[in-house]
């Protein structure tokens, strides 16, 4: 468990470096902007542009000298960012503002929902293998193997190939209390995007627990227990378990990281399940690259300081509790 | 345990692998719902004319006799035909492997050109402005979605600036190297290297921030060793304990670091095919699994499976020269 000594190791590390300061603020800024997204939204990131002949108005934003828009009437001269819209429109005159706060929370949700199940999964499969070791570890550290032989994102891929594209809309308790009027009133969870992504990280996890468990099979303390009559099952939960989590908990760290680049990837590759999300926006921005550089590059920015941030703390997680361990990055 | 046997040993584990990686496609494709004969002929075609097809295909058969056919004509080389465009899966793999391979070796080479001296810098000049820089680097390096770097670049470098193509590729390397073997005409070696700066940089990226980071990390633990001491007690100059000693050992775990990375670096080329429309496996990756056509899907990942094991034995095979000692584990 969480002993004193770890506590004050990571007290030390976070008072001498500045770095996962940095990190803690831009996580909780960009926590707070997603769960308060329908409050700090100016506009409902879903409501499109559109002039009275039914054409989507034209992105707005900075040194774009073309078009405003007045009561449905193209008039051409320059818009700024400042105007209505803090961060221009996008193709179909979406609010680009508001559409980040609400991105925010689909990489977020996905994020620590993907990894919690990996998570699930993987952390039980590596004890009982680690544990037990001999033939039922050879056997589960091969199904392992063949885990790895797959690209993340090639088998998550796949996966959606074979579960389809699936949402849940999350009903959003901000909107239902009414206090954010005309923003919309459930949040979609891209439900396939989120359980794929556990699917394929889970066998990190998996090595972790399996190393930790190794480890702690044969301590003297382990051996007694099993002297004392302890069933095995007893000694996993209460003391393999608790032991093996401070690597876990570095690596679950790092992999929300890997997970929210996964995410951002499989939406710009066209497989998101909602339309709120930053790499499906910054793949919409991509065809307007000439003369609406924001479209993309905004929600850009959202994916860099989110895992920038998480990785900042990944860093100071593992300097401080210092466990070997390895995952595998997201740069995809 | 000989050289030898460790390699036998690890090949039959690979040999495993692969066989794992058929097997769990083959039931992917099992379980994904739908009829794939809607996939090659229009939905609403005659009972009689579904049956003929489902008969071509084999999908009449009970499912352990397409499986055990699956594997027989995977050891002779044949992937099935797609549902889309009814040609050969092998050869729609294999047409597309050069335009990757050339990816996948231009970004590591740009990995690897700036990532060490990076590393070493950073290594030996710890907490001065060159380290700081560089850890940054590598910092914001893991962390950016390579296809928004790429989108980036093209913003900057070919639509802004115009100095770089948006994308495509308009010559093989092996044509471009033809060429100028037989005719001594450089212009189209030219052009290819002006189209794959951009993709190469967008798939080095990640790679570059990760090994100087490694190679980083590991100069710091090397220095901290007694036969740095030793080395340099002896008067041995500098530059070289650095490069000769320091280097070398740290390139040890970096190696088996990106050979376990592999598979990042296909998942990054997928995407970077997609933003630079680069006809490679990863482009037509992403059509086929917008088609459902399950068995260029198999083919492809299959692929990619026997080139991660057989990289990995390769990795595996260095380290085991390099390190003998894992030879007795």
């Amino acid at each position: 468990m969480i002993s004193d000594r770890i506590k004050s190791n990571l007290r030390q590390e976070f008072r001498s470096s500045l770095l996962p300061k940095v990190g803690l603020v831009i996580l909780i800024a960009i926590v707070f902007m997603a769960l308060f997204a329908p409050v700090l939204a100016t506009h409902n990131p879903n409501t499109t542009g559109h002039f009275d002949d039914g054409n989507a108005y034209p992105p707005i934003g900075v040194s774009y000298d073309s078009y405003e828009v007045v009561d449905g009437e193209r008039e051409t001269y320059p818009v700024e960012f400042s105007s209505d819209h803090y961060l221009g429109t996008n193709n179909v005159g979406q609010d680009v503002f508001s559409r980040l706060l609400y991105g925010a929370r689909t990489s977020l949700l996905v994020g620590v929902l993907g990894t919690g199940l990996a998570v699930l999964m993987g952390v039980p499969f590596g004890l009982v293998s680690g544990y037990y070791g001999g033939r039922i570890d050879d056997a589960m550290m091969r199904v392992a193997d063949v885990m790895l032989a797959f690209p993340s994102l090639v088998l998550a891929l796949a996966l959606i190939g074979v579960f389809g594209s699936m949402s849940i809309p999350v009903p959003d308790p901000i909107v239902a209390a009414g206090f954010a009027e005309g923003m919309p009133s459930a949040t979609t969870l891209p439900g396939t995007v989120t359980l794929v992504v556990g699917l394929v990280t889970w066998v990190w996890f998996a090595r972790v627990a399996r190393g930790e468990a190794m480890a702690i099979r044969n301590e003297e303390y382990v051996k007694a227990a099993r002297s004392l009559g302890a069933s095995n099952a007893t000694i996993l939960l209460k003391h393999v378990l608790p032991n093996s989590l401070t690597p876990v908990i570095v690596l679950a760290t790092i992999q929300v990281a890997a997970i929210i680049l996964l995410e951002s990837s499989l939406s710009y590759l066209g497989f998101s399940g909602t339309t709120l999300s930053w790499g499906y926006e910054i793949q919409q921005g991509q065809d307007y690259l000439r003369t609406a550089w924001w479209v993309s590059t905004v929600p850009g920015i959202g994916i860099v300081l989110s895992v920038v941030s998480i990785n900042l703390l990944g860093d100071w997680l593992r300097d401080s509790l210092d466990p070997n361990i390895e995952g595998e990055g997201g740069g995809a | 345990m000989a050289f030898g046997k460790f390699l036998l040993k690890r090949s039959l584990q690979g040999v495993l692998v692969v066989w794992g990686v058929v097997t769990v496609l083959f039931g992917l494709r099992a379980v994904t719902p739908g009829d794939p004969v809607n996939l090659i002929v229009d939905p609403a075609v005659d009972h009689e004319t579904r049956e003929r097809i489902r008969q071509e295909l084999g999908l009449d058969q009970p499912i352990y006799v397409q499986y055990f056919e699956y594997l027989q004509d995977l050891l002779v080389g044949d992937l099935g035909y797609s549902y889309q465009s009814s040609r050969p899966v092998t050869t729609m793999v294999i047409e597309r492997v050069p335009a990757t391979l050339e990816l996948a070796i231009a970004a590591t080479i740009v990995a690897i050109v700036i990532a060490i001296p990076l590393g070493v810098i950073s290594g030996t000049r710890r907490n001065e402005p060159a380290d700081y820089g560089a850890t940054s680097f590598s910092l914001v390096g893991i962390s950016t979605p390579n296809f928004w770097l790429g989108i980036m670049l093209i913003l900057l470098l070919a639509v802004q600036l115009d100095v770089f193509p948006t994308g495509r590729r308009p010559v093989a390397f092996h044509d471009a190297l033809w060429m100028f073997l037989t005719t001594f005409y450089v212009g189209d070696l030219l052009t290819w290297l002006h189209h794959i700066i951009l993709p190469a940089v967008t798939l080095g990226t990640y790679f570059t921030a990760l090994i100087t980071r490694l190679t980083r990390s590991g100069m710091l633990d090397e220095y901290g060793k007694p036969y740095v001491t030793a080395t340099e007690a002896k008067g041995i100059p500098e530059t070289l304990v650095r490069y000769k000693h320091v280097l070398r050992n740290t390139m040890i775990p970096i190696i088996t670091v990106l050979g376990l990375q592999l598979g990042t670096l296909i998942g990054g080329a997928v995407v970077t095919e997609t933003v630079f429309s680069w006809p490679g496996l990863g482009l037509r990756l992403i059509a086929a699994i917008h088609n459902l056509d399950w068995p260029l899907i198999q083919g492809i990942i299959i692929f990619v499976g026997i080139s991660y094991v057989i990289i990995n034995i390769g990795v595996d095979a260095i380290y085991a020269k390099l390190n003998p000692r894992v030879l007795d584990e």
